[in-house]
């Protein structure tokens, strides 16, 4: 046995943690060049693209910009669930759901773009609230699991929006859209709108809140251990129905945001899978809400070079091949922190 | 003719192993460091073929880690272990196992959901590919016949008592062909009659020229089981001696360095006033329904008067908690009632009745008393979040928490190098004395103490009782949920017996028959013993 070996240690230092991820990334992506390369493809040159394409123009970083903005509130959406043990598996449902509500309004209610907006923007609270609404009560009155509730739920909003988009809401001399909705969240650079600031302001605020408020502390006893909850007399299951409701609404935001700012109009595939991608963001920030920013760039980053590579010809699995891989080399990653390298003081 | 207990200690007939055999186990100058802890440094401890070889130490004296060591779960930075005299590293527990070392943990390993039978066959190389449960279930019993453990093997381990779950896990080492039994704390949760009974099982166990290693902090069933007895303080090794050389006052000065003293402590304090008259809380013919299957409470009517300590007595598992948790808010009547200050209480809200000076130190203090993995602070601050300093209007401030928690781990006597780190690395005692520090602060009118010494070591537990007197002479009563009859009759003023979520009777603590609570424990009233003398 050499002079140095491996012990686990029960927390990891922060420094080695985020070198373990950061590794894990790296290695993911070296891993899916390795892959590309033995199909043939030129990997440095598709990478080369893929950065100067997101970071090296203006239009680049746009894109980026708006694939970022729909993740932050998904993953925020997720992460807050989880702060009270609750796995929001809704997040798609509630973003259609968010955006259909807020489309109803901006559509059909005649009023002035600030205030057109600003309803808009309740719709889409209220919609992604109503949506977690029954997996809720179940799980807080029957303890019925929401993980599947929320997740079945997301069948029925998607198809639902399909029906929408395509039938009695759907635009003259379009195929599966409505109408261009007027109220638009304004721009500030390029097609970039405020929505993204607004994302980011938002994950921040949250942080703080919970961090520095009672209810914060009552939701993070609640979620670490119900027992001790019990033992304290908190009133759990208000925590538990309030946040989940606000986690509901949240990813209903992230929906109105999607059509007054980005897209314009309700449509049938209109997230693209954001609400599904939010737990990755969600898992990958390691229940930080504040790292849900990082990870939705992160997450961006990838779909976007998704899109990138599939002008080159690429199918779209191969960003979820990627994707897949940097989820689990992380796990293994957070994991292999816990290790540090000591003396052996056999030898 | 009745057995006396003396009479079912002796008769197995003493292993003894031939000369120049191996010790089983010889572990030398054991050394294991964690970041800023001397968890062993120096430690020997030499296990004979036949030996019941007792490890006393206090908590944090490092007898976890040398049993982890042991047992492959944790590798020495130093030292070397020898098995039947042969040097040997153990990498992991299953190479422990391989070598004939089995250990029963404190805390049971077993799976909640699955029968006896698929316990004990769980993860067993010698299962058999696809046995059906009567196959499992068969074999289970072939075995329990064989080592002389007594199971239900198609029960749920749920269903168990602790006593049972016990044997299971005893059960299940011994499946393996383990030779060296580890035992850690095996009696804290066992009645006098199943702790005999275990100990039968050992001396059987081991006149087979096995050897039992046996963890405990009760020093006179160390005396009465063990052949030697190693000492651990602060992760070194004081002493090996033998039973017979050793008594209670010595061995209890080698475990802490000091002299302890048990004693009564009923005794009030000059100049305290007579008790008042008006019970601080009383129970008027409370029922309960229990959770899973447990024994729910029926007719309980007790009463405890400030500065009064009111003593449960019973073996655990008859009601106890659900008590416990009536007595705090955290369960409702299902029939009777609750009064406070002789005013029924018709809600159960665990918070208004510690907003109301009930403090609670609950039974599982990590299962249910914290958030293990929380923050040291986050915990310290469980009861008193919601008002200033730690909140105010709604906000919640991280400064005043860490005030409070400083103070609060001040006042427990316990270091703490970082409040940020979950509290579950905490060891078990130290978690106990921040749980019993922080309900003190609130328990300004009544404690209810559930098993507050359970896993402490001597030092620890004088320390928790002293703690409990000082809030006795403060004003406040106490009601004490004890397995210890020593520690019940040291400080309750009046002792409770629950059976099977019925009290007994009721005994004023003075010339009290030890045998007559036995006798209540057991499930006889009062009232019968009585008419029956």
């Amino acid at each position: 046995m050499g002079p140095y070996r491996l012990q686990r240690f029960p927390s990891a230092a922060p420094g080695i943690a985020l070198l373990a991820r950061l590794g894990a990334i790296v290695l993911a992506l070296l891993i899916s060049a390795l892959v590309l390369a033995l199909t043939g493809a030129k990997p440095g040159a598709l990478a080369l693209q893929v950065v100067t394409a997101s970071f090296g123009s203006q239009f680049g970083l746009e894109d980026l910009g708006l694939l970022v903005t729909p993740l932050i509130f998904t993953g925020l959406s997720v992460a807050l669930a989880l702060k009270i043990g609750a796995w929001n598996i809704g997040a798609e449902g509630q973003f259609y759901a968010g955006a259909f509500a807020a489309s109803a309004v901006g559509l059909f209610l005649p009023v002035a773009e600030p205030l057109s907006l600003f309803l808009m923007l309740l719709a889409g609270l209220v919609g992604g609230a109503l949506w977690i609404l029954i997996p809720t009560l179940a799980r807080a009155y029957a303890e019925v699991n929401e993980l599947i509730t929320t997740l079945l739920m997301n069948f029925v909003a998607v198809l639902g929006v399909y029906y929408v988009s395509t039938g009695p809401w759907r635009a003259k001399g379009a195929n599966s859209t409505t109408a261009r909705i007027p109220a638009e969240i304004p721009e500030f650079f390029g097609s970039l709108h405020w929505g993204l600031p607004a994302a980011v302001l938002l994950a921040l605020l949250l942080a703080l809140a919970l961090a520095r408020s009672r209810f914060g502390y009552e939701v993070r006893l609640a979620g670490s251990n119900p027992q001790a909850a019990l033992y304290a007399g908190l009133p759990a299951r208000r925590r538990l129905i309030a946040v989940m409701l606000a986690a509901g609404a949240l990813a209903g935001l992230g929906g109105m945001v999607e059509v007054a700012g980005t897209v314009h109009r309700l449509q049938g595939g209109l997230s693209n899978s954001y609400g599904y991608l939010g737990i990755m963001v969600a898992v990958l920030a390691r229940g930080s809400l504040v790292g849900v920013v990082f990870s939705a760039a992160l997450m961006a980053f990838i779909l976007n070079a998704g899109i990138i590579l599939q002008t080159q010809g690429l199918t779209t699995s191969t960003v979820l091949a990627v994707t897949g891989l940097i989820l689990f080399l992380t796990a293994i990653g957070d994991e292999l922190a816990h290790y540090r390298l000591v003396r052996d003081a056999r030898a | 003719m009745p057995e006396s207990p003396d009479a079912m200690m002796s008769p197995i007939p003493r292993f003894m192993p031939l000369p120049g055999t191996p010790p089983l186990v010889e572990m030398k100058g054991i050394a294991k460091y964690f970041p800023g802890v001397v968890a062993n440094e120096d430690v020997d401890l030499t296990v004979m073929p036949g030996e019941i070889h007792a490890l006393l130490g206090e908590n944090g004296a490092g007898k976890s880690t040398l049993m982890n060591i042991l047992t492959g779960i944790y590798q020495p930075d130093k030292g070397e272990m020898l098995i039947d005299g042969y040097a040997k590293s153990l990498a992991s527990p299953l190479q422990a196992i391989a070598a004939g070392i089995g250990m029963v943990h404190q805390h049971f390993k077993l799976v909640q959901a699955f029968t006896v039978a698929e316990n004990i066959h769980l993860g067993w190389a010698e299962t058999p590919i696809g046995a059906s449960a009567p196959v499992l279930e068969a074999r289970t019993e072939v075995l329990a016949r064989r080592f002389n453990l007594e199971t239900r093997p198609s029960a749920r381990v749920s269903e168990l008592s602790t006593g049972e779950q016990q044997r299971v896990e005893i059960l299940k080492v011994l499946a393996r062909k383990a030779r060296i039994l580890i035992l850690d704390e095996p009696t804290a949760v066992l009645t006098p009659a199943e702790a005999r009974a275990l100990f039968a099982a050992l001396r059987a166990f081991v006149a087979e020229g096995h050897a039992v290693i046996f963890i405990s902090h009760k020093l006179e069933e160390v005396l009465e089981i063990s052949d030697r007895i190693t000492v651990l303080r602060g992760g070194r090794k004081v002493a090996t001696q033998d039973a017979a050389d050793c008594t209670v006052k010595g061995l209890a000065r080698m475990m802490v360095g000091r002299d302890i003293v048990l004693a009564d402590m009923r005794a009030r304090p000059q100049g305290a006033g007579p008790l008042a008259a008006m019970p601080v809380l009383a129970l008027d013919k409370a029922s309960t329904d229990g959770s899973g299957g447990a024994v729910a409470l029926k007719d309980v009517t007790l009463a405890v008067r400030p500065g009064e300590i009111l003593g449960i007595a019973g073996v655990a598992g008859n009601g106890q908690r659900e008590l416990s948790q009536v007595l705090t808010g955290m369960r409702p009547l299902s029939g009777g009632q609750l009064l406070i200050d002789g005013q029924a209480v018709a809600k159960a809200d665990a918070r208004a009745f510690a907003k109301a000076g009930i403090g609670h130190i609950p039974e599982d203090r990590l299962k249910s008393g914290l958030a293990p993995a929380l923050s040291v602070a986050a915990n310290a601050v469980l009861r008193e979040y919601d008002k200033p300093p730690v909140s105010a209007r709604g906000m919640f401030s991280p400064r005043a928490a860490l005030a409070l928690a400083r103070s609060i781990a001040e006042a427990a006597a316990v270091a703490i190098p970082d409040f940020a780190m979950p509290v579950r690395n905490l060891s078990g005692g130290n978690q106990q004395r921040l749980v019993a520090r922080r309900e003190m602060r609130i328990a300004s009118r009544l404690l209810v103490a559930a098993y507050p010494s359970r896993g402490l070591d001597v030092g620890a537990i004088n320390t928790m009782l002293r703690y409990i007197v000082e809030l006795r002479d403060a004003g406040a009563a106490i009601i004490l949920i004890s397995e210890e009859l020593e520690e019940l009759l040291n400080l309750s003023d009046r002792i409770a017996v629950l059976h099977e979520g019925e009290v007994m009777g009721v005994l004023d603590n003075d010339h009290i028959d030890i045998e007559r609570i036995g006798l209540m424990m057991g499930g006889q009233r009062q009232a019968d013993i009585k008419a029956a003398v």
